[in-house]
């Protein structure tokens, strides 16, 4: 069984922590500036207008005048929901969480330590992150969403929803709208489509044959008629966080070189680090509080796991310019480690200081020389990393991919694995890839 | 050491359905055959080539191409 949490708008509520009477009016998060006009979650009452998350500003404020824009906190909401998350492994669950205020965990291997029954799971879930969520539990992480949904806070109406097997979890599923498979990224197009076929609810799209929908939509076809049909991908529950964390607060708010140059600093610090332990970074999330308020987060994936300051200087650069504002403070979070970092010579490309032509420097027969010596050494060392491989691994260590026929109709005629030649070669890609 | 040819065609244990057309492939049920092609070829030599193509959409999610050999009748799967 897999019990599902959710907190509606848990994003507007953390960042109206200490201001919820705002709640009882219409009140949205405002876009994030120099992104696109759109809006971030609304409360109750402005959705009462017809206002909702996503919709263009002018759009919304025709629809409701009175609509009060506040600046998303996306740092307040990241803390308080790893608070949360916390909170929830300390009763012993292990919670797979995709975004902020869902969190969905398996609860048979809880029940032993809180009382043998699924619903002392769910009181003690309850008692941990209180009475503000909404809980349900079923036989899949879709149809445990679904039944949250349907539940409300504890003292306004139902409480927890269970729904025990795999064939009440289809019949559960088959009255509610395919609108809910937006909840599931990959399928967020998909419900538009669908009702514009006709097809409106999840036991609808669970009758349609599995061949009929995968021709007409593909694999996401295929994969929302398996969530109708109450089964779901097994959980991943989040590997416990490592905080690694360096802010820099900025006397004045700066923008431009100045930002570039507290970049470098923090990226020295969150490098001279115990914590990382040699090893390289793999992705990383900067992260800003704004001088005109609230906050601004950006989650970089380095293309290749880098201990190496400069690399990633240049990837985290790059998103200082979407920054919407001057900064009062600027961090760099570890999100990810690679592995360890060894601070190898590349192979092919040689990229000292130095070995490059420099400007002004002069003659052009010094370059030519320069060159023809950066390519011999290019060539020894080629050859030497391929004689070490040949040894440690015997002759089919090194091989290259011989193009024979390459328009061939014919898959096994277009290509062939060959010796890597080190005898008399001249640096040429001809024929391989 | 020889050359050695890539994307070999490897014996594949497809089921048909009654109309002769994939109904699994190891196992795995066929939701949809996504393209089918015939390849001929060297039918001037005693050793013709002739085999019929398919690319199949996977209950699992994947897409493999299959072919079944005109000659011997049995069934591969290659990377094409």
């Amino acid at each position: 069984m897999v019990a599902g949490v959710l907190i509606p708008r848990f994003a507007l509520l953390s960042t109206l922590r200490d201001r919820e009477t705002l709640l009882s009016e219409p009140v949205a998060l405002a876009p994030v500036a120099g992104r696109s006009p759109l809006l971030g979650e609304v409360s109750a009452p402005a959705e009462a207008f017809g206002v909702a998350a996503g919709m263009r500003v002018g759009e919304a404020l025709a629809r409701c005048p009175e609509l009060r824009l506040v600046p998303s906190d996306p740092e307040a909401a990241r803390a308080r929901w790893n608070d949360m998350l916390e909170r929830l492994e300390g009763v012993g669950a292990s919670p797979e969480s995709d975004r902020a205020g869902e969190a969905f965990f398996a609860c048979d291997g809880l029940r032993g330590i809180h009382g043998g029954r699924l619903e002392d799971v769910l009181a003690a879930t309850r008692r941990a992150l209180g009475r503000s969520i909404r809980l349900g539990a079923a036989p899949s992480r879709f149809c445990a969403y679904a039944a949250a949904l349907q539940t409300r806070p504890r003292g306004r109406s139902r409480g927890d929803l269970i729904v025990p097997t795999d064939s009440r979890a289809r019949a559960f599923l088959a009255p509610l709208p395919v609108a809910l498979l937006r909840s599931r990224l990959e399928l967020a197009e998909l419900p538009d489509l669908l009702e514009r076929l006709g097809i409106g609810t999840l036991g609808r799209l669970a009758s349609m044959p599995a061949h009929a929908l995968s021709e007409r939509f593909g694999h996401p076809g295929l994969r929302a008629r398996e969530l109708a049909l109450g089964r779901d991908t097994p959980l991943d529950p989040r590997r416990p966080v490592e905080p690694v964390v360096e802010r820099l607060g900025l006397p004045e708010a700066i923008s431009g070189q100045q930002l570039e140059r507290a970049l470098e600093l923090l990226i020295a610090r969150l490098l001279a680090r115990p914590e990382r332990r040699g090893r390289s970074l793999r992705s990383l999330t900067l992260s800003a509080r704004l001088a005109e308020g609230g906050t601004w987060r950006s989650h970089v994936t380095l293309r290749q796991a880098s201990a190496q300051a400069a690399r990633i200087r240049v990837a985290l650069g790059a998103r200082l310019t979407e920054l919407p504002a001057p900064a009062e403070s600027l961090g760099i979070e570890v999100e990810a480690f690679g592995p360890p970092a060894r601070e190898q010579e590349s192979l092919l490309e040689d990229g000292r200081p130095g070995v490059g032509s420099r400007e002004g420097s002069g003659a052009a027969s010094r370059d030519g020389s320069r060159a023809i010596a950066r390519t011999a050494s290019r060539e020894h060392r080629l050859r030497e990393a391929i004689h070490q491989a040949r040894q440690a691994a015997g002759e089919c260590a090194a091989l290259r991919v011989l193009e024979l026929d390459p328009g061939s109709r014919v898959p096994e005629r277009r290509a062939a694995l060959a010796p890597y030649p080190t005898e008399g070669r001249t640096g040429s890609n001809d024929g391989q890839r | 050491m020889s050359l050695r040819r890539l994307d070999i065609p490897r014996p594949a244990s497809v089921s048909t359905s009654s109309s002769g057309m994939p109904a699994a492939l190891g196992g795995v049920r066929v939701e949809a055959v996504a393209e089918e092609w015939v390849v001929e070829d060297r039918w001037w030599t005693d050793q013709p080539l002739r085999r019929r193509y398919r690319e199949l959409v996977l209950a699992d999610g994947r897409n493999a191409v299959v072919f079944r050999d005109g000659s011997s009748g049995r069934w591969y799967e290659q990377r094409a």
